[in-house]
């Protein structure tokens, strides 16, 4: 799975679950998840991250965004629709644990 | 369509005796143990695992998922027990408590967790005991471990409960189980003399609980423990 189909799943989830909340907005891979003007809160982020990882589920891909290093990174993974993007795919590239 | 429960700790004692129980109610059980189980059921499945084991516990949640789509109920019943005085302790004991009775109940509820929040539902109950309460000498390292469970259960009712999760946990007193057969019986009297109801509890009287938290009208009961025996 390439760059371009992860972030379309991670873009279209956040989608869905803003949606959900009656919150329609423009969303693009600069798009921030934390910190200030993120587009989600801290139950957004939990509820989105469990959300991707179930899409993949579906799509027999099993990853667990949840690791200590991730949490300790310095520039968090989830700061942005882009960086969440790129450490899935370190993850599913085996690059990453 | 059939409720979809997990159960922790199913090969023997309470574990085994709740598997029995919601299999009898027409429930789809899914139980794990370190050992295998003689306990065969067209509704059963079991799977031979470490709690503590992280990517054992994944791996399990994610057949059940791929296979089930949800995961209805949670009870973390699976753990272990060592008396002994907290100088007489190995670090070694201590780490396996802990991983059984508290590492265990966290992964299962973490992984769980997910998957009744995608579903917008579920019960979790998990178990302490009445050594917390009593802070019974010689438990202290257990007690620990359970004390660490009760914590964990209220907070998490309150991380979950806008996910339509109910989180909760028992406090047995004692029962006639492996878990205690190695104290003596004068420990055990002493035990049951702190009592209000001076007398050994039954899985029925643990069942009674679950079917309470469990139960659809409980959708705003959460975050309690309910202690067994009158221990308060």
């Amino acid at each position: 799975m390439d760059k371009n189909q992860i972030t379309e799943i991670v873009t279209n989830t956040i989608k869905d679950y803003l949606e959900t909340q009656n919150i329609r907005i423009e969303i693009n891979s600069n798009s921030a998840l934390i910190g200030d003007n993120s587009l989600l809160d801290s139950m957004g982020l939990v509820n989105v991250i469990i959300d991707i990882e179930s899409q993949f589920l579906d799509k027999d891909i099993e990853i667990s965004l949840i690791s200590e290093k991730a949490m300790s990174r310095k520039n968090s993974p989830f700061r942005t629709v882009s960086s969440l993007a790129n450490f899935i795919h370190e993850k599913i590239e085996g690059n990453y644990e | 369509m059939n409720k979809i429960m997990v159960i922790t700790g199913t090969s023997k004692g309470i574990g085994r005796y709740l598997a029995e129980y919601f299999l009898q109610k027409n429930f789809i059980v899914i139980g794990c143990d370190l050992s295998k189980t003689n306990l065969k059921h067209n509704r059963y499945e079991h799977f031979c695992l470490d709690v503590s084991d992280e990517i054992s516990v994944r791996k399990m949640i994610t057949i059940i998922v791929k296979k089930h789509r949800k995961i209805d109920y949670l009870i973390n019943n699976a753990g272990i027990a060592s008396m002994n005085h907290s100088l007489l302790t190995p670090l070694s004991v201590v780490e396996k408590i802990f991983k059984t009775n508290f590492f265990g109940t966290f992964l299962f509820c973490r992984e769980i967790g997910k998957v009744m929040a995608k579903n917008k539902f579920g019960r979790i109950i998990n178990f302490s005991s009445v050594a917390v309460p009593l802070h019974l000498e010689g438990e202290s390292i257990y007690a620990a471990s359970k004390a660490a469970v009760e914590e964990f259960t209220r907070i998490l009712a309150k991380e979950f409960g806008n996910l339509g999760i109910t989180c909760n946990a028992i406090g047995p007193s004692p029962i006639k189980t492996d878990l205690i057969k190695n104290i003596s019986k004068e420990k055990i009297n002493n035990l049951l003399e702190q009592q209000a109801i001076g007398e050994f509890a039954s899985f029925d009287d643990i069942v009674n609980v679950i079917e309470f938290f469990i139960s659809n009208k409980s959708n705003m009961v959460t975050g309690q423990i309910i202690y067994l025996s009158g221990v308060c």
